[in-house]
């Protein structure tokens, strides 16, 4: 097996009295698209901030490449790209001169790359200064520096913020390609349904910590399902049974939250009482989120 | 909506945002009021003293280039101010500059304009509100400096009349920036705009002190003088003042009205569509970024320095009355006059110098708060690379800014008296021996960028109290230990003393120290 291209163990960063990241733990292995959920201010930007060396982490391991970005940052470098989640633009110069710029500083020859045909897809006027460009055209040009040219490794936090939708799927095309190419994604995102079209596996973070880790499969398999059941007899008192909640009965039909290692007994129960009609949902991912993204104190298990 | 709906909560917001910032420019600028008042009281104690002083004055251009003539020679008053009068009047119309850009362009640039405007703002009352407190600021700065003439020891009519003339210069200078700051959409570019307007009307003043006078009626600066405060007050210039401030105000105003928020009225050319190859490392985009900056800078100098030497070789002409004789030969003959012109230019030169090296320092420091530090981090750039761009460029500028400056003087002296290469080499020299002083500020402002990105503003404060520290430090008769703090007092005032090895090597030292732990530290700490 090979080498994940980043391994975080037990990251921990404080800033004054904050904890931002809570011994935090990310692995994601070569090829991957992996997303980064996190509500506003879960520490997804620290992360990646560590993970690009410009924060000094006050406890755990984290190695990119498997290199440590605190010390070997520009070898790191080298064989990334990064999108900032606010991408500030200096003011005179121009979104050609600054993406010229960011590849060179990373050893690209501009003219190698796909930088024009980038230019095309995402509608971008290169000749306008930093200061003219819009929130989503800022966006733009950090995104055609980070794709124009093959890395191994893009870090892209909040890449879409302020992309219109059209310019979203541009954007999920440009992905696309690179991946087939074997790059490496680390996406961090608050928005859902990107990282459900775009990810391989998934890291919820929440309050510096991750709280679960997976494919979107593995995730919804731990999370429990919605049974409405129609019986013939008396419908069973399910709710003595472990796992099983929400429990409401109307005339013959009877519905309830049970969790994965609980629906055999419900399956049982409901048998036994002659069921006639039966549906089992999945969550949906929106429920699955919501409740990772829940403050500690109301989350249920 | 009322186009100015708003405008009284957004003065009081300026005036707070202000508060720290307004106190330490005004509470400078009112204790050289003081010390000068005072201390000319005891230094001239009799009219014949301040004949005399004012007359060595008025007999020297080079004084009255800098700080302006005395008309009325017999008034002390007149004398423990003319200094203050003209060229203290230009740190004044700075306070307003920095000001009103703060609440309207940079506003604007950074997007809150955009986001207040939204709200039940009405169009004019931001401009509207940068004027409000720009203008009670100026106010209180006027009562204060009257307050602190009068407690010196000075009359009050003539008091009011300085104090008044303070209060007009300010009124220019804020409708001056108002005006500069709806040309252009880069808060950078109305600052030097608004400078250079600023600079101009100095210049004009200048050119009519030591020439034709007329010339002098076209500046504020040239007013503040003929307002005669200490005897005999001409009231009705106070009405220049308000009719010119009132009246770029008002064009301002219209100026933003046929503008859209976030655009100038000069329009952005766009730019290259492809980088410049050389545009690959961090030196080369600190560069970049500050080339603009640095031309312009190295035209000011130059003028100023070219100025000065012009001015410089009128020195022996003029000096007909016993006491202009006997300051020349205090000083050792009229070439030693030229060069205490050009050593007085250049002390100046040397804080003037050090405000562009702290921009410099400041810039990366904006760079780093913003985000953009971050993304060239992100590449192959390294940290130390990044820092020492900055210090290069803020360092080794601020150096080549002097050298301009003293290659500027020798040059208009040369056009005026047809000196050789030998004043060049000289006159540079001497200006480049000011560097170590610069550089132990400026690597004071690298230091405080290291320790946190937030800190380095903190460099304009240090600047500012070296620079008061020269100022009173001679009036007040402070201790060398109080003194001896500010860097710019240990260098000699070349090219008139000779070259010193010990300081020069001390402030290097210091200057190298502080840079070098600066980098240290930047290597170490945390980006953003």
């Amino acid at each position: 097996m090979t080498e994940p291209v980043i391994a975080v163990h037990g990251l921990v960063k404080d800033f004054g009295g904050t904890r931002a990241l809570d011994s935090l733990d990310l692995s994601v292995a070569r090829g991957q698209v992996h997303g980064f959920l996190g509500p506003n201010g879960a520490g997804k930007s620290t992360t990646i901030r560590a993970l690009l060396g410009l924060l000094r982490v006050d406890a755990g391991t984290a190695t990119v490449f498997g290199l440590d970005p605190w010390a070997d940052g520009v070898a790191i470098h080298r064989r990334l790209a990064y999108v900032p989640g606010d991408v500030a633009l200096w003011p005179n110069l121009s979104g050609g001169e600054t993406i010229d710029m960011l590849l060179r500083m990373r050893g690209v020859e501009p003219a190698s790359t796909a930088r024009g045909a980038l230019l095309e897809r995402f509608d971008l006027d290169p000749t306008k200064r930093g200061r003219a460009y819009s929130k989503g055209n800022r966006q733009k040009v950090a995104l055609v520096a980070a794709l124009a040219a093959e890395v191994d490794l893009l870090v892209l936090d909040e890449p879409t913020s302020g992309l219109d939708p059209l310019m979203e799927q541009v954007f999920a095309d440009c992905l696309a390609e690179r991946v087939e190419a074997g790059t490496t994604v680390l996406l961090s995102s608050h928005i859902l349904s990107e990282v459900e079209r775009l990810a391989d596996r998934v890291t919820i973070i929440r309050s510096g910590r991750a709280v679960e880790s997976g494919t979107l499969a593995e995730l919804r398999h731990l999370r429990r399902s919605r049974v409405v059941a129609e019986v013939a007899g008396t419908p069973p008192d399910l709710s003595l049974l472990a796992g099983v909640t929400d429990v409401r009965v109307e005339g013959q039909t009877l519905t309830c939250s049970v969790a994965p290692e609980a629906m055999s007994d419900v399956l049982a129960a409901l048998t036994a009482a002659g069921v006639r009609s039966l549906t089992s949902a999945p969550p949906t991912l929106e429920e699955l989120f919501l409740e990772a993204y829940r403050p500690e104190a109301t989350v249920t298990r | 909506m009322n186009a100015y709906a708003g405008t009284w909560p957004l003065t009081r917001a300026a005036l707070r945002r202000d508060r720290v910032f307004v106190t330490v420019w005004v509470l400078l600028l009112v204790v050289v009021v003081y010390a000068s008042a005072s201390a000319t009281v005891s230094i001239y104690p009799t009219a014949a003293d301040r004949v005399q002083a004012a007359e060595a004055i008025n007999s020297s251009p080079a004084i009255v280039a800098l700080y302006g003539p005395i008309l009325d020679v017999r008034s002390e008053g007149e004398l423990a101010m003319t200094k203050l009068t003209v060229l203290y009047a230009a740190f004044v119309a700075l306070l307003f500059l920095v000001l009103v850009r703060r609440h309207t362009r940079t506003e604007e640039e950074s997007g809150r304009a955009e986001l207040l405007g939204a709200t039940a703002v009405g169009r004019d009352a931001q401009l509207a509100a940068a004027v409000l407190e720009s203008g009670s600021v100026a106010a209180a700065l006027g009562i204060l400096a009257a307050v602190a003439c009068v407690v010196g020891g000075l009359p009050v009519v003539g008091s009011i009349g300085f104090a008044a003339s303070w209060v007009g210069v300010s009124w220019v200078a804020i409708g001056l920036t108002a005006v500069a700051c709806q040309l252009s959409a880069s808060a950078r570019t109305c600052a030097a705009l608004a400078g250079a307007g600023i600079a101009v009307l100095f210049g004009l003043r200048v050119v009519g002190d030591t020439g034709p006078e007329w010339v002098s009626w076209l500046s504020p600066f040239g007013w503040s003088t003929r307002l005669r405060a200490w005897s005999e007050p001409r009231w009705w210039v106070l009405l220049l003042y308000a009719v010119l401030g009132a009246g770029l105000v008002v064009s301002a105003r219209m100026l933003q009205h046929g503008r859209d928020l976030g655009s100038g009225v000069l329009a952005a050319r766009p730019g290259p569509a492809h980088g410049s190859p050389r545009l690959a490392d961090a030196f080369a985009l600190t560069w970049r970024v500050h080339r603009t900056m640095v031309s312009s800078w190295t035209v000011g100098v130059a003028a100023l320095g070219l100025v000065m030497g012009a001015i410089a070789p009128g020195v022996g002409d003029l000096l007909d009355t016993d006491a202009g004789r006997q300051v020349i030969e205090s000083l050792g003959g009229v070439g030693a006059l030229q060069d205490a012109l050009v050593a007085a230019v250049l002390s100046i030169a040397a804080v003037v110098v050090t405000c562009f090296a702290i921009a410099v320092v400041g810039h990366g420091a904006g760079d780093e708060r913003d985000g953009r530090t971050e993304q060239v981090l992100a590449t192959a750039v390294t940290r130390s690379r990044t820092f020492v761009a900055t210090a290069v460029i803020s360092l080794g500028g601020a150096s080549w800014l002097l050298l301009v400056t003293g290659a500027g003087a020798a040059l208009g002296l040369g056009m005026q008296a047809g000196g050789g290469a030998g004043d060049l080499g000289r006159f540079a020299g001497a200006a480049l021996a000011q560097s170590p002083a610069v550089w132990v500020v400026a690597a004071a402002a690298l230091l405080l960028h290291a320790f946190g990105s937030r800190l380095a503003v903190v460099a304009w404060a240090l600047l500012a109290s070296c620079f008061a520290i020269g100022q009173v430090g001679e009036l007040l008769k402070l201790p060398d230990a109080v003194t001896g703090l500010s860097p710019y007092t240990h260098l000699p005032a070349m090219p008139v003393e000779s070259f010193a090895a010990t300081p020069t090597i001390w402030l290097t030292a210091i200057a190298a120290a502080l840079t070098v732990t600066a980098w240290w530290r930047y290597r170490e700490r945390d980006i953003g």
